[in-house]
C-alpha cells in the first residue's frame, strides 16, 4: 500500500510532490481550513487574550491600558464572578447528573424489545435539535404562575401554587428544562454504547444465573466506562456554555439567583462595555474548558486502543 | 415457567409505560405550543381552556411582519456557512484521515476547537466586525458561526473518511485518475451520506445559534432565534405570536433531525470513539 503510494508521485498532484506553493497533497487539503481558523477563531482567541491585559472598555476606546494580570487578579475578589460561578457549577452539577441518570435508564428500557421501538427513540431524541432561545421560552410560558397550563395544573390538583421562576426554585427550574432539551443527548449516545457491546458476557452471565441488576453492575457498567466518561464531559462543556435559557427567562435573577457565569460575561462586555475584565473571566472559562477537554481525549483515546 | 413469563411481562408493560411517560413528557410542549398557536387572543389567558374554535389570527400576523425576511436570514446565513465549512472542512477531514496529517495532535486540535466558549470570541469578533464596518450584517453571524461549524464539519467526516477502504482510490489512481481525482470523483460520494448527515447537522447548529447571532446583528440583520428572543414580553398577544414562531422555527428541525440521528453517532465519534 505504501510503496503505491510512493510511486504515485509521479501524478501531477502526488502526495509527495511539492506544489507549486511548495505544499505537499495532504497539506494543500488542508491549508483551506487552517487559513479559515486561523481567521475566524486563533486571531480572535489571541486578541482576547490581549484584550484581557488592557483596562479596554467599549466607550473609552482611545483610552485602552495596559493592565497586565490586574483583569485576572480583580476577578478574585469579584463576589458577582464568584456568585456567577457558584450558579454554573450548580447548575452543571445538577442538570448533567440528572441527565446521566435519565439518559442511562431511558437507554436501557430502548435497548429492550418494545413495541413502536424506532419511533419512541426518534421523537424521544428531538428536544436536543431544537433551538435553546424557543425551548427556554416555552417553557417560560408553560411555567408561567398565571399563563401556564403546569401550574394551573398543580393548583388544580393540590391547591397549592408553586413559583417555578420564584427566588428558590427559578436556578432549579433551569435545571429542568435543561433536563428536558439534553437527557436526548444521553440517551443518544449511552444507546449507541448499548448496541456495540458484545453479547456474549451477558449470554455467560445468563447461563450462571445472574439476575438482570447483577448483569448491568458488573458487565453493562464497566464495559460501558469510557463511553459514559465521553457523554458526561461532552455534557458539562456544553452545560458551562449556558446562556439561552437564562436570557429567554429569567435574565439573571430573581436578584442573581440565576446569574450563569456565560449570561454574567454578556452582561459585564455588553451592557457595561468592560471587554478587558469579561475576557478575562472567559478566559477562566477556557481554563475549565480545557482542562475537561484533556480529559475527553484522554478517555476518547483509552477507548480507541 | 409460567411465573418466569409473568414476570417478564411485568417488567415488559413496566418498561413500555416508563418510556410512554417520558415520550409524553417529550410531546407536550410540542402540542401544547402547537395549539396556542391557533387559541383566539382572548383565550390565551386561560390555560385550562382547550377546546375552541381555531384560529388563524396569529400566523396572519406573524407572517405579515418582518418575520419571513429574519427566516429568510437564518437560511442564508445557515447554507453559506455549510458550504464553506464543506468546502474547506470535507479535504482537511480526509488528509486528517488519510495522511494523519499533523497526527493525532491536529484531531484533537479540531476537536478542541469546538468546544473553545463563545463568550471568549464574542470580544473580538465584536471588534472586528466594528472595525469592518461589518456589525450588523450576515457576514459578521457567518464568520462567527464558523468558529464552531467548521471543526465540527471537519470532525464529523473523519469518522466517514476513516471508514472507506484504501483501495478505492488506489483502484481509481491505477485507472489514471490523479490523488485529487480520486478524492472527489471515488472517496466523496462514497461517504455522501455521511456529508449529508454533516451539512444537515451543521445547519441545524447554525440556524439554533443566538448568542453571536444577538450580539453581531440587529434590524433587518436578524436571525431567526433572535427574532424569537425579542418575544420576550409577555402581554398577551404575544404567546400567540410568539407560538407562531417557534413551530416556525422548530418544525423544518424536527423533520431534519429525523434524517441526522441515524448517522449522529458516527459523526459526533468523529473516527475516535467506535460504537
Amino acid at each position: 500500500m505504501s510503496e503505491l503510494y510512493r510511486s504515485s508521485t509521479n501524478t501531477s498532484s502526488g502526495e509527495g510532490q511539492a506544489s507549486r506553493w511548495g505544499l505537499s497533497f495532504p497539506y494543500r487539503l488542508v491549508a483551506p481550513l487552517a487559513f479559515l481558523l486561523i481567521a475566524v477563531l486563533i486571531y480572535p482567541l489571541l486578541f482576547s487574550f490581549w484584550v484581557s491585559l488592557h483596562d479596554y472598555t467599549l466607550t473609552r476606546l482611545n483610552d485602552v491600558r495596559f493592565v497586565g494580570i490586574g483583569n485576572y487578579a480583580r476577578l478574585l475578589r469579584n463576589a458577582d464572578y464568584w456568585v456567577a460561578m457558584r450558579n454554573t457549577l450548580t447548575f452543571v452539577i445538577l442538570a448533567v447528573s440528572l441527565e446521566f441518570l435519565l439518559g442511562f435508564g431511558l437507554a436501557l428500557l430502548l435497548h429492550r424489545a418494545l413495541p413502536f421501538r424506532d419511533v419512541f427513540r426518534s421523537v424521544l431524541l428531538t428536544p436536543m435539535f431544537i433551538t435553546p432561545i424557543a425551548v427556554g421560552l416555552m417553557f417560560r410560558f408553560l411555567l408561567n404562575s398565571q399563563l401556564g397550563i403546569i401550574p394551573y395544573l398543580i393548583r388544580s390538583l393540590t391547591g397549592r401554587s408553586v413559583d417555578w421562576f420564584g427566588p428558590e426554585l427559578a436556578l432549579y427550574s433551569i435545571v429542568l428544562i435543561d433536563v428536558w432539551q439534553w437527557t436526548p443527548f444521553m440517551l443518544l449516545l449511552l444507546l449507541a454504547g448499548l448496541e456495540s457491546l458484545p453479547r456474549e458476557p451477558f449470554e455467560a452471565a445468563r447461563v450462571d444465573g445472574a439476575s438482570g441488576w447483577q448483569m448491568i453492575r458488573h458487565i453493562t457498567l464497566p464495559l460501558m466506562r469510557p463511553i459514559i466518561l465521553a457523554a458526561i464531559i461532552i455534557r458539562m462543556l456544553d452545560a458551562f456554555k449556558v446562556f439561552e435559557y437564562v436570557y429567554a427567562i429569567t435574565r439573571g435573577g430573581p436578584g442573581s439567583r440565576t446569574e450563569v457565569i456565560q449570561y454574567h460575561i454578556y452582561r459585564v462586555g455588553f451592557r457595561f462595555f468592560r471587554m478587558g475584565e469579561a475576557a478575562a473571566m472567559a478566559y477562566t472559562l477556557v481554563l475549565i474548558t480545557l482542562l475537561l477537554t484533556i480529559v475527553l481525549v484522554y478517555t476518547l483515546r483509552k477507548e480507541a486502543r | 415457567m409460567g411465573s418466569y413469563r409473568l414476570r417478564a411481562q411485568v417488567a415488559q408493560g413496566l418498561a413500555l409505560s416508563v418510556v410512554l411517560l417520558a415520550f409524553l413528557i417529550v410531546l407536550f410542549p410540542y402540542l401544547w405550543l402547537f395549539l396556542t398557536s391557533f387559541k383566539p387572543p382572548a383565550l390565551l389567558s386561560r390555560p385550562e381552556v382547550v377546546r375552541f374554535t381555531p384560529t388563524l389570527v396569529h400566523w396572519r400576523e406573524v407572517l405579515g411582519s418582518d418575520f419571513p425576511r429574519y427566516l429568510g436570514n437564518s437560511v442564508i446565513v445557515g447554507v453559506v456557512t455549510v458550504l464553506i465549512a464543506l468546502l474547506a472542512g470535507a479535504p482537511a477531514a480526509y488528509a486528517f484521515s488519510r495522511f494523519r496529517v499533523g497526527g493525532d495532535r491536529a484531531r484533537f486540535g479540531v476537536l478542541i476547537a469546538q468546544m473553545v466558549p463563545p463568550t471568549v470570541l464574542i470580544v473580538p469578533l465584536f471588534l472586528l466586525m466594528y472595525h469592518l464596518r461589518l456589525l450588523d450584517t450576515l457576514i459578521a453571524v457567518i464568520a462567527a458561526h464558523l468558529t464552531f461549524i467548521l471543526p465540527l464539519v471537519t470532525w464529523f467526516l473523519i469518522g466517514f473518511f476513516d471508514e472507506v477502504p484504501r483501495d478505492l482510490e488506489e483502484q481509481a489512481m491505477v485507472d489514471g485518475c490523479t490523488h485529487w481525482q480520486a478524492f472527489y470523483r471515488v472517496v466523496v460520494p462514497v461517504i455522501r451520506p455521511g456529508i449529508a448527515a454533516a451539512a444537515l447537522f451543521a445547519f441545524v447548529l447554525s440556524w439554533n445559534e443566538v448568542f453571536f447571532a444577538l450580539l453581531l446583528t440587529g434590524g433587518d440583520s436578524k436571525t431567526l432565534p433572535v427574532a424569537i428572543a425579542g418575544y420576550w414580553t409577555f402581554r398577551g398577544i404575544e404567546m400567540g405570536k410568539m407560538s407562531v414562531a417557534i413551530v416556525v422555527a422548530i418544525v423544518p428541525v424536527l423533520v431534519a433531525s429525523f434524517f441526522i440521528q441515524r448517522h449522529l453517532v458516527k459523526g459526533l465519534g468523529g473516527g475516535a470513539v467506535k460504537f
